[in-house]
């Protein structure tokens, strides 16, 4: 198909909010972006009520896809009362500095039948990394349904300041999970 | 030998000997809470949680203890026997108002240290009511914790004359005085 590297390089150039050939709307209702934690050894769990994602992505031509995932900060939502008024607090994700938190895969990787890597960056606290999302990605006519995990320290971040920088009570090694439900434009 | 007129006259309200009484399981468990917690391994779950019930059932022990000032005011506690000289009437009304002192000292100097601690954990009553922190800097945790440690103390002394008072009325002096704040399960 002698066609992708031009439509690659199409979708390269075009600016960011025009429609490009593979975009997805994201359904918002199925759709959940979680993160798993450990305190005094016990894992729990929480997610992000608000955010949205931007997602350019042809399972055919994984190389020229790309996604923008913009998450507010201030939504951490963990059933816990305790840990949904510190999550925002400046120990953590001080929210009121840095409201928002941004995932960019620049480009995809196919890693075998239904198994993907979104490769980009992500930025929380206003620290970028370089991150590789893994993902599993299931489709059936124009709905997909894409799972993966991504594995952080959160000290890499910033989050976590003062003695929450040591493991002692909160564990440095955190989850983001992602479960998006999606249909073509 | 007792110079009480009556039978209930001489003892303490219901209401006022249902406070008593939930306030001194209170504060046993506080008490008990408090050294566990303070030696426990840092970042242990039983740890969290207990300084989490020590925090709601110290605030609790404060809010009772308004309540049980209040209460004193529209309903005056039983006199002192007349036979108890006046040394020890003092005595035992300095003590009884040190109780109360620190009933509501305590807590508060504990509200102090979770307010300037490091952490910052914010402090959730009993998992549902958040309590603000004290508008305190940082720098004070050290002296809210000195006063917080040092008012235990002074409290257990403070408890253990305030028992061995109550223990002297009733086997060596044989009066009423501990008997009227003793919750009374039968009408006679």
């Amino acid at each position: 198909m002698n066609l992708a590297p031009t439509l690659a390089l199409a979708s390269t150039l075009l600016l960011a909010g025009q429609a490009g050939a593979a975009e997805w709307t994201v359904d918002a209702g199925k759709s959940r972006l979680g993160f798993i934690g450990t305190q005094s050894g016990s894992p729990f769990e929480g997610r992000f009520t608000r955010w949205s994602a931007h997602i350019d992505f042809d399972p055919a031509n994984p190389t020229a896809g790309k996604a923008v995932v913009e998450i507010d900060m201030a939504s951490a939502d963990t059933g816990d009362k305790q840990k949904d008024e510190s999550l925002p607090q400046s120990d953590w994700f001080d929210a009121k500095s840095f409201p928002q938190a941004k995932f960019e895969a620049t480009s995809f990787r196919a890693k075998g039948p239904g198994a993907f890597e979104a490769v980009g960056s992500l930025s929380i606290r206003g620290i970028k990394k370089d991150v590789v999302l893994p993902f599993t990605l299931e489709t059936s006519g124009a709905s997909a349904h894409a799972k993966g995990r991504l594995d952080l320290i959160r000290t890499d971040y910033g989050i976590g300041q003062g003695p929450w920088k040591a493991a002692d009570m909160v564990a440095l090694g955190v989850a983001v999970v992602v479960d998006i439900e999606a249909t073509r434009k | 030998m007792s110079d009480l007129s009556g039978s209930d006259s001489g003892r303490y309200d219901a209401v006022a000997i249902t406070l008593h009484w939930v306030t001194a399981a209170a504060i046993l468990g506080l008490l008990m809470a408090g050294f566990v917690m303070t030696s426990l391994k840092p970042g242990s779950a039983l740890q969290f949680q207990l300084y989490q019930w020590h925090k709601s059932v110290g605030i609790t022990v404060a809010a009772l203890a308004l309540l049980r000032l209040a209460w004193r005011l529209r309903h005056r506690p039983p006199p002192l026997p007349g036979s108890m000289p006046r040394h020890e009437q003092l005595v035992a009304h300095l003590g009884h108002w040190a109780l109360y002192a620190l009933m509501l000292g305590l807590p508060l100097a504990g509200w102090a240290v979770v307010s300037t601690s490091p952490y910052n954990i914010p402090t959730i009553l009993y998992g549902v009511v958040s309590l603000p922190h004290l508008p305190l800097p940082r720098e004070a945790n050290a002296l809210a914790k000195l006063a917080h440690m040092t008012g235990a103390w002074i409290l257990i002394v403070t408890l253990v004359g305030h028992v061995g008072a109550a223990l002297r009325h009733h086997l060596v002096l044989r009066d009423a005085v501990m008997v009227r704040m003793l919750p009374r399960f039968r009408r006679d």
